[in-house]
């Protein structure tokens, strides 16, 4: 068989077209350059068909983009957001086939970028977007029943944990992101936001017909991020400072809206209702 | 050629009349009021997830539709190494959905550990059919089943190649054992942007390999004096595209045809009107393989 020349090799096509794809300012002419030389010039410049593909794979990453952080594109504008995305994809290229997960670290990413002008919202605001994203694609477990708690000893109850949805996401901000994000949903758009209103406190949830946001007071808030985080029922009122006269409402709340998905005896270590393994 | 692989079809397997892509604009209506389309196609990396609304609404849909799922992240002929965990993934999407059809593209898509989430051309030479063939059969292997695999539309012809696009995967399936899925607007995009002879296409791609046809709308982009089509299943197919699907399945006979439409998604019967069209020639089809 005869020998290959190397610039024809699969190997050496796709590391050209990679760096055609990947390059940016001054040295993307000559990645493009070297591409358009494997190429069949037909009187249609090559470079210009390169550059198809460096618009789909631009287009490709921020459409990701947009499709997760949709109210923040809103907030900063079409052109300062696409800016933005090149500028992550820059640092934070796609690692992987699914897109989905592109956006994984946008919203740590933007903070550094996006408080300068008074509007360090904006960060919280992606944290809440990224929050709504992981919820919208976890598993939803059977709710368990109220009358479960129902059967736990009084004097057993406060070491008890709940398992929650594993949807349930939580974001806290000092400012009022829940309040940025119903105003920058389609049906909303336009809404100003009013800072004035101050910290906001979200759980995030998802249902089968979809997304759930809800803005609680501090003390429910902690209450529910510290069963979130695994904290036994009697550590989450400590760590939220709860009102014990509001623990029944919280867990009726719990239980109402299907959040929770088994509880955690400690004593013999049993679990009652479904866990993921 | 590899052992012949064989799936389940718990649905039933997909028939040769027309099918629509489904997407999530539609997916609630779609169960709701259940169309007469035959079968239903998805991204596969859409359903890679634990659960969701998403998830859940395909699970519907899937009592009442056979199924395809469609991958398009895989980038099988890249010269790295296919990524286990996306390959896990679309492995438990097709344990957990059991489709009747799996596909994937005749393409490659990362290097270096950057993806660049295209279909991205391969060369037409004698390595390029070797190293698809070989990553076709790994992915039957871990799949335990066969997979078809698409023809791409491209934006340019490398020096390189020394095949037809026709041949090479004519090749591919002869040394991989994967079936095709002819994209008859791809062929109509490279014979428009490459001077591709598209009624030669038709005529020689095996007729036997080829297990499901796509038909899809595209942009046209004036570039210089030139056109240069832009392959983004935005729209409805065009003349051109149905009068050479009339002549594949003239030949093939009838195939399961889909209906792409992934950007500026019209209204659920808009899509279903297609498939209606396309359903009357596979019908015309029927009655010429008679």
């Amino acid at each position: 068989m005869n020998s290959r020349p190397e610039a024809a090799t699969l190997a050496h096509l796709q590391g050209r077209f990679a760096a055609a794809l990947r390059e940016s300012g001054p040295a993307s002419e000559a990645a493009i350059r070297q591409l358009a030389d494997c190429i069949v010039d037909d009187g249609l410049e090559p470079a210009r068909r390169v550059q198809v593909y460096r618009n789909n794979a631009r287009a490709m990453f921020e459409g990701a983009l947009e499709r997760t952080y949709p109210v923040l594109r809103r907030q900063v504008g079409d052109e300062r957001f696409a800016v933005l995305a090149q500028e992550y994809r820059a640092e934070h290229p796609s690692r992987s086939g699914d897109l989905h997960w592109v956006g994984e670290k946008f919203a740590s990413w933007a903070a550094l970028r996006l408080g300068g002008d008074g509007r360090a919202w904006l960060a919280d605001l992606a944290r809440l977007e990224w929050a709504c994203e992981e919820a919208m694609v976890a598993a939803r477990l059977p709710p368990l029943a109220p009358a479960e708690l129902a059967r736990v000893s009084p004097e057993t109850l406060a070491d008890v944990g709940l398992a929650l949805q594993p949807s349930l996401r939580t974001v806290t901000s000092p400012f009022p992101v829940w309040s940025a994000w119903r105003a920058g949903q389609a049906e909303c758009a336009g809404e100003p936001v009013d800072l004035a209103l101050g910290a906001q406190h979200v759980v995030v949830t998802c249902g089968e017909t979809g997304l759930v946001l809800h803005s609680l007071p501090e003390d429910q808030f902690l209450f529910v991020a510290s069963l979130a985080g695994g904290a036994p029922l009697g550590s989450a009122v400590e760590l939220g400072a709860l009102d014990l006269e509001a623990l029944p409402g919280m867990l009726a709340w719990l239980f109402g809206e299907g959040l929770v998905t088994a509880l955690r005896i400690p004593t013999n270590e049993s679990i009652l209702g479904g866990e993921l393994e | 050629m590899g052992d012949v692989l064989t799936a389940r079809f718990p649905g039933g397997p997909i028939p040769a009349r027309a099918g629509i892509g489904l997407r999530s604009a539609h997916q609630d209506e779609l169960v709701a009021r259940r169309p007469a389309v035959a079968w239903l196609e998805v991204h596969t990396e859409n359903y890679f997830h634990e659960g969701g609304p998403h998830l859940a609404a395909l699970e519907r849909a899937r009592e009442h539709y056979p199924l395809s799922l469609h991958g398009v992240g895989l980038g099988l002929g890249s010269v790295a190494p296919l990524d286990p965990v996306h390959l896990a993934r679309v492995k438990r999407a097709i344990e957990r959905f059991e489709p009747a059809l799996v596909s994937e593209h005749a393409c490659w898509g990362h290097a270096g550990g950057e993806h660049f989430n295209d279909l991205l051309p391969l060369p037409y030479t004698e390595e390029a059919v070797e190293h698809l063939a070989a990553r076709v059969r790994q992915v039957q292997d871990f799949l335990g089943r066969q997979i078809l695999v698409e023809n791409l539309s491209s934006y340019f012809a490398y020096t390189a190649s020394s095949l037809t696009e026709w041949d090479f995967l004519a090749a591919v399936f002869e040394r991989s054992g994967c079936g095709l899925l002819l994209d008859v607007n791809n062929i109509y995009v490279n014979s428009i942007n490459l001077g591709l002879d598209a009624e030669r296409f038709i005529a020689c791609v095996p007729a036997e390999a080829v297990q499901e046809i796509h038909l899809a709308g595209h942009r046209r982009n004036r570039v210089g004096t030139r056109d240069l089509l832009i392959d983004d299943h935005g729209s409805a197919v065009c003349p051109e595209v149905w009068s050479l699907y009339q002549r594949a399945i003239t030949r093939l006979g009838p195939v399961p045809t889909l209906i792409e439409w992934d950007t500026d998604v019209p209204a659920l019967d808009v899509l279903v009107a297609e498939a209606r069209k396309a359903d009357s020639f596979l019908e015309k089809a029927r009655e010429l393989a008679a």
